[in-house]
């Protein structure tokens, strides 16, 4: 309750201090906002909490999950300056936009009644769609109204599928055993929704063009925070009604039609946020793969925490890059010598998200891959690993690009405000989570199955 | 101590990274004391005062941090740490980042060598790629990006699927744990153990490596840093014999009896193929790619005949290969130095203004060919011995590579050194003096009282056999 409270309070001081006080100052707050919560979230760490009568449940599993969000919402604040603060952005609003979104990905994660989850997941989305626009210009201004639309049309399917489910089970509350041709297509509607917040293919179209087309900070925070808050709302819907049937199959559709599309589809992009918004495809498909087995809570929280540091540090290091055009891949040459903590962290980066050891993404990958493997799905980890090879190629093209291509002009970047502190910070932990894998891992063991 | 030998070598590497300037300096005092850990260690194993040590990495998910010296392991570990040692004080004029990323890559080798639990060695064996793949990448030539992504994409699609191999070893052979003491009581049979065989064995002879897998190790070589230390390292990362030895045979003894024969007929295949195809080449390194991977397939064959003496003499052409062929990269490094090229036509007659360039070579090359005495014949030796009891016709065919090895090898010594017209070339300075006499040094000492290490492999390796259902 206290995070719900910190974070709740955290959206409305940032709304107004805006209109006083210089952005810096809602910077701070957000920041200062988002730490609470995380601290509010740590002090009753693996206990479940009710309140509103059983909408609002504070359980391990979100605590998991809402952690990830804090981690990508602070790691889009910290990396926010640079070649965008010298062009008047970030605005106030991105600030509280942010703090918005992860309020909205909060509830969406911490109930159990499919009418909050809608409500947190416009909370989660509106903030996003203002946000991909707010560069004012051409390609924001798409973005933002290919995130909306489709994005519209999500939240209908998933209403649509709200309404059978009531028709079938008479209420809103998951966990509730239904059957019968309405109740499959309840459930089917409500997964597809969220599949589309989630970018599974073949429900990812937007992904690719609102990265891109996204400020690269905005782009940082959807891979991260608002993956997490819809994965979360997945595995919970997905839980209460088991993976019996055509659920089955159609999981393990999406997720071989994820891993495999999302990574051949980067392996032909030229541009750095469009490959690393496929690969974010991709990653999904992996985070899924979990949901095959008896207990995939901890392994998808220790997942997605691994990629939010992961992919965070990437969208980082390219927001100093970027300046509103995207980075071609030619644009990264020399990176090591233009800043040698971008070149660390771009390296650290790409090597945890191609899942090598001894980083953090590799034991991401580890943890889902046993979690299906304890469901006894073999084939599934043999070919959802064998796509990681293929995106292995293209991680290796991205690092070859900023690290192996010689080069002679090497204008130097600095870094300057809270960036040089969010890179480090995200290098740090990649490494040390890497090495110490129990020391992240312990945070999510607390989480107890989800409830049925 | 086992823990210090671990993790010195990549402390000192990270500061070689940072201090650039004193790079060469702390990469050899690092390797120095990690050689000198190493000989305690070794001695420390043969009085059998090495202990197991566990410790939980990630309990929930079975996963520890086990590391003891075994027999395997330890005579593995100590060609690593004479031949990096050797390698960074004969590779002096490398970037400095080189070389902390050799002593990184030490590091992730005696790692690995050390590991009692498949997903450490996992790990270690994953990680070691990393320094492997910056080295490549870094400084290598003007075609590393192709040789960089052929190497990367073969061993990644080797060890990927073996992970979904070890996921399925464990739940389905219903291990406790990933510790190799409680896989080996949980051995996986069946349609699923083949499987799994099959994944194992995909990610060992890529590192081996085993024809058709070894189409990465030519460009792999060619591409890499001219000093030659790159080589030296990566011929000790070929760690596939040692993978199968430790991590594949004793847990799936019957997969493994169904895939003998073809296993057999490829390490064949590899060995003679690589040597016809050694005969060929006119680059040094190229030379050496196809000479080492024929070795490969010899020891390939020894531990595929499934008897101990096969087994022992695999392992023991490892340690012995890592030794020679690492040395024999650096000496063409040192080559490369005085000649800016690798290629072995324009050289010839080096014999009469540099004798001890030639004598070096002379002794690192039937080392090669596996002259008795030097460190190459006691391991060619047993693998016959051992192919010999499995398959006669087989062992033919190793003996006809390993005469080949005195063409090729031989060969291209003549070329350079005594073919005429006469070429003038600096004689053996002071460093390489050095490196020289600790090179020939380690291989007289394999080669004339080899009992020192067969002993302890002995003993591991009647345990894989017994595993393994046969012994006798």
């Amino acid at each position: 309750m206290t995070a719900l409270l910190i974070l709740f309070m955290t959206v409305l001081a940032t709304t107004f201090a805006g209109f006083f006080a210089p952005a810096r100052t809602t910077k701070a707050l957000t920041l200062l906002g988002l730490v609470a919560a995380g601290v509010g979230l740590a002090l009753d760490w693996g206990t479940t909490f009710q309140a509103f009568e059983g909408l609002y449940l504070l359980d391990p599993f979100a605590q998991g999950f809402t952690l990830v969000m804090i981690v990508g919402g602070v790691l889009a604040l910290l990396a926010d300056c640079d070649v965008h603060e010298r062009r008047g952005w970030p605005p106030f609003e991105y600030y509280a936009l942010v703090a918005f979104a992860v309020l909205g990905g909060h509830v969406m994660a911490a109930t159990l009644h499919l009418g909050v989850v809608i409500v947190g997941l416009e909370v989660l989305s509106i903030p996003l769609y203002a946000l991909a626009a707010s560069r004012r210009d051409e390609l924001g201004y798409e973005a933002s109204l290919k995130y909306f639309l489709l994005g519209a049309v999500a939240a209908a399917i998933f209403l649509y599928g709200l309404a059978l489910y009531f028709g079938a089970t008479g209420g809103f509350v998951l966990g509730v055993a239904g059957e019968g041709l309405i109740y499959s297509a309840a459930v089917m509607m409500l997964l597809a929704g969220l599949a589309f917040k989630t970018a599974l293919v073949p429900f990812h179209w937007w992904t690719p063009d609102v990265y891109q087309g996204s400020p690269t900070p905005v782009t940082l925070f959807m891979a991260t925070a608002v993956k997490a808050a819809a994965f979360a709302a997945f595995a919970r819907v997905l839980a209460s009604v088991g993976l019996g049937g055509p659920v089955f199959y159609a999981l393990a559709a999406l997720v071989l039609l994820t891993v495999f599309w999302g990574n051949l589809a980067a392996m032909v992009q030229g541009e750095a946020k469009r490959m690393l918004a496929y690969s974010s495809v991709a990653h999904s498909g992996y985070i899924a793969v979990a949901l095959f087995g008896p207990n995939p809570g901890p392994a998808m929280g220790y997942y997605l925490l691994a990629y939010a540091l992961s992919t965070g540090l990437a969208f980082a290091v390219l927001t100093q890059l970027d300046e509103g055009r995207g980075v071609r891949l030619g644009e990264l040459a020399g990176l090591w010598s233009r800043s040698p903590l971008l070149g660390l962290g771009w390296t650290v980066a790409l090597l945890s998200l191609a899942g090598l050891p001894p980083l953090v993404g590799f034991w991401g990958k580890y943890l889902v891959f046993l979690e299906a493997a304890r469901g006894g799905q073999y084939l599934l980890v043999a070919l959802a690993l064998f796509a990681a090879v293929i995106a292995a190629y293209y991680y290796l093209k991205l690092l070859a690009a900023a690290l192996f291509a010689r080069t002679e002009k090497a204008a130097k970047v600095t870094l300057s405000g809270s960036t040089p502190v969010g890179i480090a910070l995200a290098t740090l932990l990649v490494v040390l989570l890497g090495v110490l894998p129990g020391l992240g891992y312990g945070l999510f063991t607390a989480a107890a199955a989800l409830p049925k | 101590m086992i823990h210090v030998a671990i993790f010195l070598p990549l402390v000192f590497g990270v500061l070689a990274l940072l201090r650039p300037t004193g790079a060469r300096a702390l990469g050899l005092l690092g390797a120095a004391v990690t050689l000198v850990l190493g000989l305690f260690g070794y001695a420390a194993f043969l009085d059998g005062a090495s202990a197991a040590y566990s410790a939980p990495l990630l309990a929930e998910a079975g996963v520890y941090y086990a590391v003891a010296w075994d027999g395997v392991g330890a005579v593995l570990m100590l060609a690593v740490v004479i031949t990096t040692f050797l390698a960074l004080l004969a590779a002096r004029d490398v970037p400095p980042a080189m070389v902390g990323l050799t002593l990184m890559m030490e590091s992730g080798l005696i790692g690995l060598l050390a590991a009692q639990d498949l997903v450490l060695f996992y790990v270690f064996f994953e990680a070691t790629l990393i320094p492997s793949l910056l080295m490549l990448g870094l400084f290598g030539g003007a075609g590393r990006i192709r040789a960089l992504v052929k190497f990367a994409i073969f061993t990644l699609v080797g060890s990927l699927l073996m992970l979904a191999g070890i996921l399925a070893l464990r739940y389905l052979g219903g291990a406790p744990s990933f510790l190799l003491a409680d896989l080996a009581d949980h051995p996986l049979g069946g349609v699923a153990g083949r499987w799994a065989f099959a994944a194992f064995l995909l990610a060992f002879m890529v590192k081996t490596p085993l024809f058709p897998l070894h189409v990465w190790l030519p460009d792999f070589h060619a591409e890499n840093h001219p000093s030659g230390l790159a080589d030296a390292m990566g011929t000790l990362y070929k760690v596939g014999l040692f993978g199968l030895f430790r991590w594949t045979l004793p847990l799936f003894p019957e997969a493994f009896a169904l895939f003998q024969p073809w296993l057999l007929a490829l390490a064949a295949l590899t060995a003679l193929g690589a040597a016809w195809t050694a005969y060929a080449q006119t680059d040094w390194k190229r030379l050496l790619a196809y000479g080492a991977l024929s070795h490969m397939g010899v020891g390939a064959l020894g531990l595929f005949s499934g008897t101990p003496e096969g087994a022992v003499g695999a392992i023991y052409l490892l340690a012995a290969s890592g030794v020679y062929t690492g040395g024999l990269f650096l000496f063409a490094g040192g080559l490369h130095r005085r000649f800016g090229t690798l290629d072995l036509r324009p050289t010839s007659g080096l014999a009469k203004s540099a004798p001890g360039l030639a004598a070096l070579g002379l002794i690192l090359v039937l080392a090669m060919v596996g002259l008795p005495g030097l460190s190459g014949f006691p391991g060619e030796f047993m693998n016959l011995l051992g192919v010999w009891q499995a398959s006669p016709v087989w062992t033919f065919v190793g003996f006809l590579a390993v005469i080949a090895a005195a063409a090729y090898a031989l060969g291209a010594y003549q070329q350079i050194f005594h073919n005429a017209p006469d070429k003038p070339a600096p004689d053996l300075d002071a460093v390489e003096w050095q490196w020289g006499a600790l090179a020939v040094l380690t291989v007289v000492f394999m080669g004339v009282y080899p009992k020192l290490f067969t002993g302890p492999l002995l003993t591991a390796a009647e345990t894989l056999v017994a595993a393994m259902g046969g012994g006798r």
